[in-house]
């Protein structure tokens, strides 16, 4: 037995040889995944490392930030977001409101066709809404203020809302624009065979679903000069450092990484792309002092704003790809202000006189703390408080609950890495009195009323009203925000890319082979 | 042999339902906290409320067990909670992922400890104290270490071997061998430092007895006692070790498809721990437990076999 054995193994060992010898010649088959493969790979196919994988292809359970890069290539949408965040015309040609943003009118193109053959068309958009407003996906959100989708003509559509939202349009570029042929939503199969409009056709017999989805060119798409690529492939690597060593052989064009091997991939010859998406910080939830009497002075929060070092944070935990800030809103956000950034500095001594003027001598508070990429931050959050007076006492969690504890009600501050979207969108999430990350329902009377205002004003007013509520939540410390994150986004010598603002990561059309 | 064989299929279809139960009832959860990883961060309660009731998760969790059973008697595993795959068809497509990394991680490891353990022990002196030396090593290093230098030298550096992924024998056989390369590599590192030492120790202990002293005297040739006659006594300790080791190699095969990006059971078994996939966990162990049942089974048949002194009741 043990003869047999070592046949068997003298055969597996001479054809492991063999293959070993195929590869360092440089010439493997082209299904190989060698890294001799990189001319191949980048001649006319984009190869995107993904740090997820796919969920569902069904327009209603579709994802915004990393899982874009599933969907973009086969979905088309009613409008396209430049890199700015800008709504630009793609499916959807023109847009207005009327006088009080409750109705949008639209008007679409009449020459797309989706891939089973069936024309897209005023229909198409109604079916689409109501379908993702009928599902229970993680977008529903977007379309759920649209009462009524009305056909006026198959290149012209209203979307009526029992009330303005200001990023309707915006959302538009995202799920809630996304057209997917109206049969194919019938069909109850849309989840694993998508039939879009896209760019790109899905490859499913040649995909395996958990390593790779290929997608080839669609030949009768209405934008091709937009997408430069023969084939695109993505790739789920969750592992950063696989990733990372997917990108130095050339196994991926592209690929969100993350600072702490942003040094590493550059020394390789890796173009280090970033823009910040996400900010990091405090969400001092007990503003109204529900839990902790001491948050509801104005000046006890402001002292924590300054108790923190930023640039030292910055610097130490980030590897410096991120920037100190005070607001929540990301630079393309309609609520910035650039002049916020540098509101609360670190002064220790300040914060003293602040905790003294408010007549608190120390108290303690307590924050959820788990695992995971923050350790080595949370100490020095701890003793930076400390150096003010403030005990901070931590209850540590399992990192699968980070969120779900985080958004219990149980604690009266909460630090977390959110994702900063549209001003709309991130007041509905962290600030409005029923907002999920407004966790003990704080509210003020002042500020509710320049949200409404921002609501029903258009154009430069509403800019305008946005930053005010930016401003006011600075200036009353609502929240103890430290930087903003830079998504770090890899790309090899054959690839460029521009970021996408508000987005984990670019957009597909956002990529372009570098000689082009 | 007959009644053997099924008492053993009988005890491995009472530890799957073990397995599978107490599997269910360790990882099961507050639905909101699965319905909140998949609707993420801006999800109201009744987002959350909504997308529970649509998943089923909403009924109590006897019910929701006894559904899964009831689905997994008939071959039906249920639904990822994330994606629209069938369990089914995410262990189809991982299942054989983790077994050829296994599997060849097994027989390299068999045959390169075959052929130290037996050097060793025949040659003794320098030989056997280097290969002694070279086994503590082995069985010191981490495989996730030497899984990280390989991939530095043979991939990044010399581009000899692909860093990650794996290729289907089915698509490319050269591109299948050149994808586990490097996996079995890793994982085959620490065993074959075990193995080599059992492989050793026994055929010393063998080739010391009397049997083999009459053989010699006897003018059998040297090969002939070496091979047909002490290897096969020493087989069988060396095929229990290997048997085990099977089962180890599935535990080590966590950390290395993680390293090379392997869509394997260790990946899968992971992320569904990670994000409370609870059908998908389900489908893992159940698998994991056949494989090893199986592997058990075989490797006490082989024993009869080599070994007649072994009787199988």
């Amino acid at each position: 037995m043990t003869t047999k054995f070592a046949q068997r193994g003298a055969v597996l060992a001479i054809a492991a040889a063999v293959a070993l010898a195929g590869c360092s010649t440089g010439t493997p088959a082209p299904e190989d995944t060698g890294a001799a493969d990189t001319e191949v790979v980048s001649a006319g196919t984009l190869t995107i490392g993904a740090r997820v994988d796919n969920n569902s292809f069904d327009p209603a359970n579709l994802e915004i930030g990393n899982r874009v890069q599933y969907w973009q290539p086969v979905y088309d949408t009613l409008i396209r977001l430049d890199a700015e965040g800008q709504p630009q015309p793609n499916l959807a040609t023109e847009w207005s409101y009327n006088d009080d943003g409750t109705v949008l009118t639209l008007q679409l193109r009449d020459d797309v066709t989706f891939s089973d053959g069936e024309a897209f068309d005023g229909e198409s958009v109604k079916a689409n809404i109501e379908h993702i407003k009928a599902g229970t996906g993680q977008n529903r959100f977007m379309v759920e203020a649209i009462e009524e989708v009305v056909v006026s003509s198959p290149t012209e559509v209203e979307l009526r809302l029992s009330e303005p939202v200001p990023p309707l349009v915006s959302y538009l570029g995202w799920v809630a624009g996304v057209q997917a042929s109206p049969a194919a939503l019938e069909s109850g199969t849309i989840g694993d065979a998508p039939v879009g409009s896209g760019p790109y056709l899905y490859d499913a017999a040649g995909s395996v679903r958990g390593t790779e989805y290929i997608y080839t060119k669609n030949p009768d798409y209405w934008n091709a000069d937009d997408f430069p690529y023969e084939e695109v492939i993505v790739r789920p690597i969750n592992d950063v450092t696989a990733l990372v060593n997917a990108l130095k052989t050339g196994q991926v064009d592209a690929a969100l990484l993350t600072p702490q091997v942003a040094g590493e991939v550059e020394a390789a010859g890796i173009t280090v792309n970033t823009l910040s998406v996400a900010w990091v910080g405090w969400l001092l939830a007990d503003r109204n002092g529900t839990v902790v009497p001491e948050l509801a002075d104005v000046r006890v929060r402001q002292a924590i704003n300054h108790a923190f070092d930023r640039e030292a944070m910055v610097t130490a935990i980030m590897s410096g790809y991120g920037e100190p800030t005070s607001q929540v809103f990301n630079t393309a956000s309609q609520a910035y202000d650039a002049e916020l950034d540098e509101y609360y500095t670190y002064d220790p001594e300040r914060a003293k006189e602040l905790m003294e003027e408010a007549g608190v001598d120390g108290f303690t508070i307590t924050a959820p703390e788990w695992s995971g990429p923050w350790t080595n931050l949370f100490p020095i959050l701890k003793d930076q408080l400390a150096e003010i007076g403030i005990t901070l006492e931590y209850v540590t969690i399992p990192p699968d609950q980070a969120v779900a504890q985080a958004l219990s009600g149980d604690y009266p501050t909460v630090f977390f890495p959110l994702a900063s979207a549209s001003a709309w969108q991130d007041i509905q999430t962290w600030v409005a009195p029923d907002a999920p990350w407004n966790m003990l329902g704080a509210t003020d009377a002042e500020l509710d009323q320049l949200i409404e205002e921002a609501q029903y004003a258009q154009g430069d007013e509403q800019e305008e009203a946005f930053q005010e509520v930016g401003t006011w939540l600075v200036e009353n410390a609502w929240f103890a925000p430290l930087f903003r994150q830079d998504q770090v986004f890899g790309t090899n010598a054959e690839t460029t890319v521009t970021m996408q603002a508000q987005n984990a990561v670019p957009s597909l059309w956002q990529f372009r082979p570098a000689a082009d | 042999m007959i009644a053997f064989a099924l008492r053993r299929l009988l005890f491995g279809l009472s530890l799957i339902l073990f397995a599978t139960t107490a599997t269910f009832f360790l990882v099961y959860r507050d639905a909101s906290l699965v319905t909140r990883n998949i609707l993420g961060e801006g999800a109201t309660q009744a987002d959350l409320d909504a997308r529970a009731a649509a998943m089923g998760l909403d009924r109590p969790i006897l019910v929701q067990f006894l559904d899964w059973l009831g689905g997994a008697v008939t071959g039906d595993f249920g639904q990822s909670y994330f994606s629209t795959e069938s369990v089914a068809s995410i262990l189809v497509s991982r299942v054989p992922v983790t077994l050829s990394i296994v599997a060849v991680g097994v027989l390299v490891s068999a045959l390169v400890s075959a052929v130290l353990g037996i050097l060793a022990a025949v040659r003794g002196g320098v030989i056997d104290r280097i290969v002694q030396v070279l086994s503590v090593i082995g069985m010191a290093l981490p495989n996730f270490w030497v899984a990280l230098m390989l991939v530095v030298v043979f991939a990044v550096t010399w581009r000899l071997l692909p860093a990650t992924g794996y290729v289907s024998p089915a698509q490319s056989v050269s591109g299948w061998l050149a994808s586990i390369t490097l996996p079995v590599i890793a994982l085959a590192v620490a065993s074959i430092a075990a193995a080599t030492q059992q492989v050793r120790g026994a055929m010393i202990d063998v080739l010391d007895t009397d049997y083999i002293r009459t053989l010699r005297a006897s003018g059998v040739r040297e090969r002939s006692i070496l091979f047909r006659h002490a290897l096969k006594n020493a087989a069988s300790p060396a095929l229990t070790v290997l048997s085990l080791q099977f089962i180890g190699l599935f535990g080590g095969a966590i950390v290395i498809e993680k390293v090379f990006a392997l869509p394997g059971l260790g990946t899968t078994a992971v992320n569904a721990t990670l994000q409370g996939d609870v059908p998908v966990l389900l489908g893992v162990v159940a698998v994991t437990v056949v494989i090893v049942v199986a592997v058990n089974l075989l490797i006490d048949l082989a024993n009869g076999w080599v070994n007649p002194k072994v009787t199988l009741r």
